[in-house]
């Protein structure tokens, strides 16, 4: 019986959108310069025999599974060359990328955002890498979840609500789990290699390449934190599910995780994959951490919704 | 978790690794694993993860970090003169998604596949020279030293792997210079 009320009262949480606006202001950046660190490839990496190949396997997992392929058939159609396709989804992107920085149009923003994204990651399958799984899981979260936020122009300027605010905190939820789970399996099966232990790992990482951004003669003379380092990360990420949810602890753990992802980008320069770990681990645990947080959402579901 | 214990080298007995290779075995024969691919019930399942990103495991530089790949083309040109190049991108972005197209090339267990993927790099490279006459794809595996190697002077180093030779005879338009 406790279970059955308890239950309940876990996934469906009295929420306000604070969570769901820096999950819209850090996606919104994220596809926003995704798109512009892949503006010179973009044609190069996403053209060509390599698309078709990775699109005929991707078409052995299912038949509805987007990919730039489908924009690019429909357009040969009509005579239109696979480069201005690729140009056009490009400029999707940057476009819904803005939008959702700037709140308009939230909800289809977010999905064109998505769409395009997850497009680009599919005919891309053997170019993508785990920043990609990251932004589809965000980006797919942000779409389902009820836009737009108060802190949007949507809400400000078009006066429109979200249609049901009551998702809020089911959203917020799910995402906090999913983080769990993706932190918990992370760890432990970084805990089972010898190397995370003795620091080989974290001395690997950083000097094979493209990651070696730091010079090794630089990195030999901290040989010593190494092996902390590699402890640090497995306990941060194994413990996460443990240590994050309880307030005593989840400032600790947050600004340990977020200081592991910048140290990554920093010194591995993976700036984007970065950026959406801190941007997932900010939305879901962030909001009400520095600021307890009164204004509850109690608004009824409107019609209209961008 | 199972196919990181399967796959090893881990800190687990090698017990560990038996009984995870027969786990693993125990699922691969579950009812939703035997569906055909074109099943609709196993179509969708594919689907959603997919379109959800939650397709792949989320060990990532797990159990240890992989040694990476690097590829060389030897340039073969019509006048005898012979060249040497690697794949290059313009931005650093691009950079990582490449090392990761030769992680794929590298790791593939299907030849046809490994084939394929070199021959798409291969055009790239025959449109920025068409005056070309065959190309020759060399795939290394990288060997990083570890700390107390690298202290000693080691300095990373290449396995060779695969030669992939590709004559150049109808060579594609020179409409893409990147």
């Amino acid at each position: 019986m406790r279970v059955k009320t308890r239950l309940p009262e876990f996934l469906f949480p009295v929420e306000t959108d604070s969570w769901l606006t820096v999950l819209r202001l850090g996606l919104g950046l994220q596809v926003t310069l995704y798109a512009l660190s892949l503006r010179t490839d973009w044609t190069y990496l996403f053209s060509g025999t390599a698309r078709k190949v990775a699109e005929a396997l991707l078409s052995l997992q299912g038949h509805f599974i987007p990919s730039l392929g489908w924009f690019v058939a429909l357009a040969a159609r009509l005579g239109v060359p696979e480069e201005t396709v690729l140009l056009l989804a490009w400029l999707g992107l940057f476009v819904s990328g803005c939008a959702l920085l700037i709140g308009v149009g939230c909800r289809f923003s977010a999905i064109a955002a998505w769409f395009l994204h997850l497009c680009a990651a599919k005919s891309g399958g053997f170019l993508s890498y785990g920043m990609d799984n990251f932004m589809t899981i965000g980006l797919f979260y942000l779409m389902l979840s009820p836009l737009p936020d108060r802190a949007s122009l949507d809400w400000r300027l078009r006066d429109l609500r979200p249609k049901n605010p009551e998702l809020l905190g089911f959203w917020h939820r799910v995402l906090q789990l999913h983080l769990c789970i993706i932190y918990f399996f992370s760890g432990l099966t970084k805990c089972l290699g010898s190397g995370w232990w003795d620091g080989s790992n974290v001395w690997r990482a950083l000097i094979r390449p493209p990651f070696n951004v730091i010079d090794p003669e630089a990195l030999v003379r901290w040989k010593d934190f190494l092996p902390l380092a590699g402890i640090l990360v497995c306990l941060l990420e194994s413990g996460y599910p443990f240590f994050i949810w309880s307030s005593r602890t989840r400032k600790i753990w947050l600004f340990g995780i977020c200081a592991m992802h910048l140290l990554i980008g920093v010194a591995m320069g993976m700036y984007l994959f970065s950026l959406v770990m801190i941007v997932l681990n900010v939305a879901a645990f962030g909001p009400g951490l520095i600021r307890p947080e009164h204004a509850r959402i109690s608004m009824q579901p409107q019609g209209a919704v961008s | 978790m199972l196919r990181v214990v399967a796959e090893g080298p881990t800190i687990l007995p090698l017990s560990f690794k038996n009984f995870s290779r027969k786990a693993q075995e125990l699922i691969s024969i579950a009812p939703a694993e035997q569906l055909s691919p074109s099943n609709p019930l196993r179509e969708s399942m594919n689907t959603y993860a997919q379109l959800a990103g939650i397709e792949s495991g989320y060990g990532y530089f797990a159990p240890n970090v992989p040694s990476g790949y690097t590829l060389v083309f030897e340039l073969h040109y019509r006048d005898g003169r012979v060249e040497y190049e690697v794949p290059s991108v313009r931005s650093a972005a691009a950079e990582l998604r490449m090392a990761g197209l030769l992680d794929n090339i590298g790791r593939t267990p299907y030849d046809e596949l490994r084939e394929i993927l070199l021959k798409t790099l291969v055009q790239s490279i025959w449109r920025k020279h068409p005056e070309l006459q065959s190309v020759r794809a060399i795939l290394g595996s990288l060997i990083l030293p570890s700390v107390r190697e690298f202290e000693q002077g080691k300095r990373e180093s290449y396995e060779f792997l695969y030669a992939y030779d590709f004559s150049l005879q109808d060579p594609p338009p020179k409409t893409n210079p990147h």
